[in-house]
């Protein structure tokens, strides 16, 4: 390959990651604004039942439908992006806290603290997900918060493990020696100084995990576990559409096409800024 | 290589344990007393505390455990509240539908995903590295719950070729169990592809950047040849770990596809026993997964020393 063509195929792949990122951003934008702006300007309240208007397939009035009960689908579609996003940042955020502190302190402590937390969190990593986060549920009782609970476990011992990995690699660094000899006390060093050097990554990883979280709220909401009835969630609204596809099948598509929008926007956004972080793929 | 598998095994030992205590603490953190959920809140107090010694609630903790624990050992996880049957039992017919429909859902995602992903990396930046890397991303984006919704739509409601659930033991009705395979194995097979696809794009890449391909081609073997013989087989080793990680992920997706289709496996019964409380049943097909899962990722990790001896001889 000549170094002509290199550059173009190189230039070529830079164009098409920036694409995807522009691509993610257009589309995470859209939710996000759906979700802000969207329950205030629609005409339609999502928890308004019409008995008159059930079932209605998409019209000038009702731009997505109806459900059963004559709610109308788009609000329910822009409320179910609020609880996405949500349930999205929390969890995500609270297992960042979480998990960083906890690898944190497991990198930089002494090896019993080292063993012990992290053999703790490989036993929460021998759950599948999604198991693990059912039983949370299921035993907390369903819930938005305990949903966001459920979640911010499982994805807890993801970011311990990256963040201990990375304080390894940094505290033998000059400048976490350096804060040493000139007397900062443990937390200092660790919170001041490694942290900041550590964040890039963990940051990076929760923005990838955040589609995930969002995935993993509409399977609990789906399955009945998670946002209870009447405020919707894209994932109990595909629920409530099993019983009426037949009939009304715009019940199943729209609340998916949210979730596929939403999810897709966050894994084109997270590829983008896993580029821009990690040399081994730029 | 023994000492590796005795090694692995070793390592597992404080997992195991550590999965048991979780699963064992699971139940007891149910808000409630579990006697009442048994009896009844009409229950007298003697009943109450009949059934407090019968299940042992009446020990302190650690002692609960250990009997809890040297029951699991011996293979007694308990009774079923909902059905009296034995959990492991339960458990056992379970397991081969879930089996079958992982088995299934495997080679559907091999079949979309090796040849897709093959396609990909030996076009690299032309419209069908494009069209293969979006249409990964996509499957990657898309819940597998709607993936089977839309195939019930269509191939259940619009044109009824397909049945949109149940299922027919193959050893009952060879045609019949396959007729109703079909739209679970889609279903959980689309979502496991994606990432497969994303794997074998991107070693089969760095293969083809080697010099014994360039060798292979300079001795005028045909294309074919040198992509599906000398560069999948070296790329073949990411490959196995990624499927046998997404084996152990699998486990995730037979939950909400076995619901939707009402297929009577494992991820159906843990669900069902979630909504009667039938907290036994719970803890039990926890703790069966989560074995079943780390079993998987050791035979993967082990799977990956036999393919490659730099990892058997630990270089």
């Amino acid at each position: 390959m000549t170094a002509s063509m290199r550059k173009r195929i190189g230039r070529r792949g830079l164009v098409a990651r920036n694409w995807r990122t522009l691509a993610g951003a257009v589309l995470v934008g859209a939710v996000v604004l759906g979700a802000l702006v969207g329950p205030a300007l629609l005409p339609h309240d999502p928890l308004k039942t019409d008995f008159l208007a059930t079932l209605a397939a998409p019209d000038g009035r009702f731009w997505l439908g109806t459900d059963e009960l004559g709610r109308d689908l788009l609000a329910r579609v822009a409320t179910g992006a609020r609880v996405s996003l949500l349930v999205g940042s929390l969890s995500v955020g609270l297992a960042l806290l979480l998990g960083t502190t906890i690898g944190l302190l497991a990198g930089y402590g002494g090896p019993i603290g080292d063993t012990l937390l992290m053999r703790a969190m490989d036993v929460l990593f021998a759950f599948p997900s999604i198991l693990l986060a059912l039983a949370i549920t299921a035993v907390l009782g369903p819930s938005l918060g305990n949903v966001i609970v459920a979640i911010a476990v499982v994805y807890t011992p993801v970011f311990a493990r990256l963040a201990r990995a990375q304080v390894l690699v940094v505290r033998e660094l000059a400048y976490v020696e350096a804060a040493r000899a000139m007397g900062f006390r443990h937390g200092q060093i660790l919170f001041g100084t490694i942290l900041p050097n550590v964040a890039g990554p963990l940051i990076v990883q929760g923005s990838l995990l955040f589609a995930s979280a969002i995935i993993t709220e509409t399977y609990l909401s789906f399955l009945g576990l998670g946002v209870q009835p009447p405020q919707p969630s894209w994932g109990s609204m595909l629920r409530d559409a099993i019983g009426f596809m037949e009939i009304a099948p715009w019940m199943a598509w729209y609340p998916g096409i949210a979730i596929f929008v939403a999810v897709l926007g966050f894994n084109l956004l997270g590829d983008g800024l896993l580029d821009r972080f990690d040399p081994r793929r730029a | 290589m023994l000492k590796l598998i005795v090694g692995r095994i070793a390592a597992l030992i404080p997992i195991l344990l550590g999965i048991s205590l979780v699963a064992f603490f699971l139940v007891r953190l149910v808000p409630g007393d579990p006697v009442i959920a048994i009896a009844g809140v009409e229950a007298d107090a003697a009943t109450i505390a009949a059934l407090r010694a019968k299940y042992g609630l009446d020990l302190p903790l650690p002692a609960q455990f250990a009997i809890w624990f040297g029951q699991v050992i011996q293979g007694d996880l308990g009774r079923s509240i909902q059905t009296g049957r034995p959990v492991a039992a339960m458990l056992g017919t379970a397991f081969g539908p879930t089996l079958l429909l992982a088995g299934a859902a495997l080679i559907v995602s091999l079949l979309i995903a090796i040849p897709a992903g093959i396609a990909s990396a030996t076009r690299p930046n032309t419209g069908i590295d494009f069209g293969v890397s979006l249409g990964a991303l996509a499957g990657l984006s898309l819940p597998s719950f709607w993936i089977g919704i839309l195939l019930i739509l269509t191939f259940s409601i619009r044109l009824p070729i397909l049945p949109s659930s149940g299922f027919v033991a193959p050893s009952v009705d060879v045609a019949k169990a396959l007729l109703h395979l079909v739209l679970p194995a889609i279903t959980l097979g689309t979502a496991l592809a994606a990432a497969t696809m994303r794997m074998t794009r991107a070693t089969v890449i760095e293969v083809l950047r080697q010099d014994y391909i360039r060798t292979a081609r300079a001795k005028g073997l045909s294309r074919a040849v040198v992509v599906w013989k000398h560069a999948l087989a070296n790329a073949s080793m990411p490959i196995v770990t990624l499927i046998g990680i997404q084996m152990g992920q699998m486990l995730s997706g037979v939950v909400v596809t076995e619901t939707i289709f009402s297929w009577p496996g494992i991820g159906k019964l843990t669900v069902d026993a979630i909504f009667a409380r039938d907290y036994p049943l719970v803890q039990g097909a926890v703790l069966c997964m989560a074995v079943l899962f780390v079993t998987i990722n050791l035979v993967t990790d082990l799977l990956y020393s036999v393919l490659d001896p730099r990892v058997r001889l630990g270089q």
